[in-house]
């Protein structure tokens, strides 16, 4: 009897998160999925034909959407070294300072906090040619640099905006993570005439593994989902140096009303993160079984 | 079993509720000012009811309302747009599927052809041609789809070729009248004497940029327009052979000059024409407040928009702006009609200009504001409107068309792209979505 009363307050609570999950989640991606295979179009839903893989060609042969492919994984290939390693070595950084700790904390995490669109806008100004970074390369007598108004410089422009506004939650999950390693590991190194980088090798990082996959995975993910910086900063250009995945899928189904075509492209955009994210995964179940072998092994 | 209906209960009230979000014409009472015998007629504008622009959208209602007291009842309804577009067009894009559509909603000028020829929008009550010419040519010909009135403007929009009056006497320029406009050629003559002026100033003779979005076609379509070319076909559906066509690689190779000749800067310098250091900027009407409120250290001039080598005194010049339009959802085209010309007759055009600096779309408003007779550069602006005012391409693909259009510029002039390559691409990218039009 007490277990079917529970089994009514459960469903009771799981319920409204189960309704809307379902409305706001499970029904879009089912139809996200069924309209991928038409040529469904936003102004004119009475039209719309089954279109079978026509769409999947479509795309493959659109050059905007190869540009947007090739622009976000060369976001991700600049942005994950940066932000993680950045955040490894702020994390480092502020585990020794003895003074201050608190402020240094509040001081890289406030980015995180701020509206991405805030900091866009912010990052417009700097990068401005006339802006605070140019004012500062000129005092060292370099000439004044285009940064976002250059096809060259814009996405890695961005992607220092990206890494230094994200920075301070991956600095945080490492910094627990540095708190949480064993002294006594650190005080037997010592003994043994242990130098600062072996200490790091061979405790620090073997230590962080876990954690330095988790906040990988993190990062790719939401370099992948990257929208905002491009919408406010460049609008995708110059020539489309800056058009992301995500930007695409939003200008194809709003701007040009393609429902259709905006949802196989999500499609693939899904498909290839979550190969991409299976893939880390089993990278990492592995890391930490030898991790937790080797472990086993030195006991 | 009681748990499977008590589950069954949760999901079918939480689910009811959200669906209750839908629209439903409301009763006689319900709202106020709507009473019994009243015929009840929805309006979304695209802006906020607490900005000026919104102010004077409830005051136009108002006074519909006022006016057909007893027969009508006009409910208006604020969704704000964002910058990227999003926002409002992504309610009418919902609307369209739920089939939730206003009887009246506002529609930016170009898209009006894409809204007529999906069913979004249906033709007006015929207007009286005394109706029709209190307007502006430039507002029926851009509410004109296919031989048929779809909608009507509120305000207008140009864009002016601003001169710094001073820079311009330094190099002995003068300003040409609107019927002798500088040709491309006489132009980069021009700005090649106003260079040392404006470089002993650490600036540029023009301030010129090719910015993503709307304004890039606005502001330069009308060079290909004045040099004797277009960018789709007259009925929107063709633009290969039009706008990849040699005349226009030259237009576009015009555009590369003034770069490689210095004229203009690479990348955007903030307010290098509100600062004194440009002799020229094209920019919309709202540089005028700009100047006269923040800047009245610049000498402003307004000269005629400058025009190809080849052109023959046609109608070139940027107009176009948003408009108001029937839904194909109304059972009241008369009632929708009559509320359309009230939002967009003279006294809502005036309130607009007073507030927004929008210019208006009827001859009326223009004649009332004193602004457009004490004022030269009001006058100049008013004048390149009424007399060469052109709208942009109406074709279904307008999306595209604008996108391509900015591509084409920023690859070419920026980056140093060929221009007969780039066009070529653009047309391939409309072409693909003209499909859609050429199938029906």
């Amino acid at each position: 009897m007490k277990k079917k009363s529970e089994s009514i307050l459960g469903m009771a609570f799981f319920g409204p998160a189960l309704v809307l999950l379902t409305v706001f989640l499970f029904l879009p991606m089912i139809l996200t999925l069924i309209f991928s295979f038409t040529d469904f179009f936003a102004l004119n839903p009475a039209l719309t034909h089954f279109v079978g893989l026509d769409n999947f060609f479509q795309i493959f042969h659109d050059e905007d959407f190869r540009q947007a492919f090739i622009n976000t994984v060369c976001f991700v290939i600049i942005i994950v070294p940066l932000q993680g390693l950045g955040s490894l070595g702020l994390a480092l950084l502020i585990n020794k300072v003895t003074h201050c700790k608190r402020y240094f904390k509040v001081a890289f995490f406030i980015p995180v906090v701020m509206s991405l669109a805030v900091v866009s806008t912010l990052w417009v100004q700097i990068y401005g040619p006339e802006g605070i970074l140019n004012s500062i390369l000129a005092n060292f007598g370099i000439p004044a640099q285009p940064f976002i108004n250059s096809s060259s410089q814009a996405l890695p422009a961005i992607a220092i905006m990206s890494a230094w506004q994200g920075v301070g939650y991956q600095m945080i999950i490492f910094l627990g993570g540095l708190q949480a390693i064993n002294p006594a590991l650190y005080e037997a190194a010592e003994m043994d005439h242990a130098t600062s980088w072996q200490k790091f090798k061979d405790i620090t990082l073997p230590e962080l593994k876990p954690l330095c996959i988790f906040v990988f995975i993190t990062i790719t993910i939401g370099a992948f989902r990257m929208l905002v910086q491009p919408m406010v900063m460049t609008g995708g250009g110059p020539s489309h140096s800056t058009y992301t995945m995500v930007y695409d899928i939003y200008e194809t189904g709003t701007v040009n009303w393609e429902i259709g075509l905006a949802s196989t492209m999500a499609i693939v955009f899904a498909v290839f993160v979550m190969i991409l994210t299976v893939i880390q995964t089993i990278l990492t179940r592995d890391k930490e079984e030898k991790h937790e072998n080797k472990k086993a092994k030195n006991l | 079993m009681r748990t499977k209906i008590l589950f069954c209960f949760i999901f079918s009230v939480l689910a009811a509720s959200l669906t209750g979000c839908g629209q439903s014409e409301p009763e006689p009472g319900d709202v106020t000012g709507y009473d019994q015998g009243e015929k009840y007629l929805s309006i979304w504008v695209h802006c906020i009811e607490d900005t000026n622009e919104g102010k004077c959208y409830r005051d136009a209602v108002d006074r519909f309302n006022e006016q057909f007291d007893g027969t009508y009842f006009a409910d208006i309804e604020f969704i704000p747009r964002n910058d990227s577009g999003g926002g409002y067009s992504d309610k009418i894009n919902a609307s369209v599927m739920s089939g939730g559509l206003p009887d009246v909603l506002t529609v930016d000028g170009p898209n009006i052809a894409t809204y007529a020829s999906n069913g979004i929008i249906q033709p007006l009550a015929p207007l009286t041609e005394e109706e029709k010419s209190r307007y502006l040519a430039t507002i029926i010909d851009q509410g004109t789809y296919d031989g048929k009135l779809y909608a009507l403007g509120a305000m207008e929009s140009t864009v002016g070729l601003y001169c710094n009056k001073d820079i311009l006497k330094k190099a002995g320029v003068e300003i040409p009248d609107a019927e002798h406009p500088w040709t491309f050629s006489q132009f980069l003559e021009i700005l090649e004497k106003v260079k040392p002026v404006t470089d002993s100033l650490k600036g540029y003779a023009l301030d010129m940029t090719f910015p993503i979005g709307e304004e890039t076609i606005f502001n330069y379509a009308p060079f290909f327009w004045s040099n004797g070319q277009d960018i789709t076909s007259k009925d929107g559906l063709k633009v290969d052979g039009i706008f990849n066509n040699a005349d226009n690689v030259e237009t576009i190779e015009y555009f590369k000059t003034l770069l490689a000749d210095g004229y203009m800067s690479k990348v955007p310098v903030s307010n290098l024409f509100e600062s004194g250091r440009a002799a020229f900027k094209f920019c919309g009407p709202w540089e005028l407040n700009t100047i006269y409120t923040s800047y009245p250290d610049v000498n402003l001039g307004v000269a005629p928009y400058i025009v190809g080598d080849h052109w023959d005194g046609g109608r070139y010049a940027p107009s176009g702006s948003w408009a108001f339009a029937a839904s194909t959802k109304t059972d009241d085209i008369k009632g929708a009609t009559e509320l359309v010309k009230c939002m967009t007759n003279a006294e809502s055009g005036i309130a607009l200009w007073k507030t927004t600096k929008n210019l208006p779309s009827t001859f009326e408003a223009f004649e009332q504001c004193e602004e457009f007779k004490s004022d030269e550069n009001c006058r100049a602006l008013y004048e390149q409107l009424r007399e060469k005012g052109h709208p942009r391409p109406k074709t279904p693909v307008y999306p595209q068309v604008s996108t391509s259009f900015q591509q084409v510029l920023e690859n070419c002039v920026l980056s140093g792209a060929d221009p007969q390559t780039e066009l070529d691409k653009a047309v391939e990218r409309i072409n693909a979505k003209l499909k859609r039009y050429m199938v029906k």
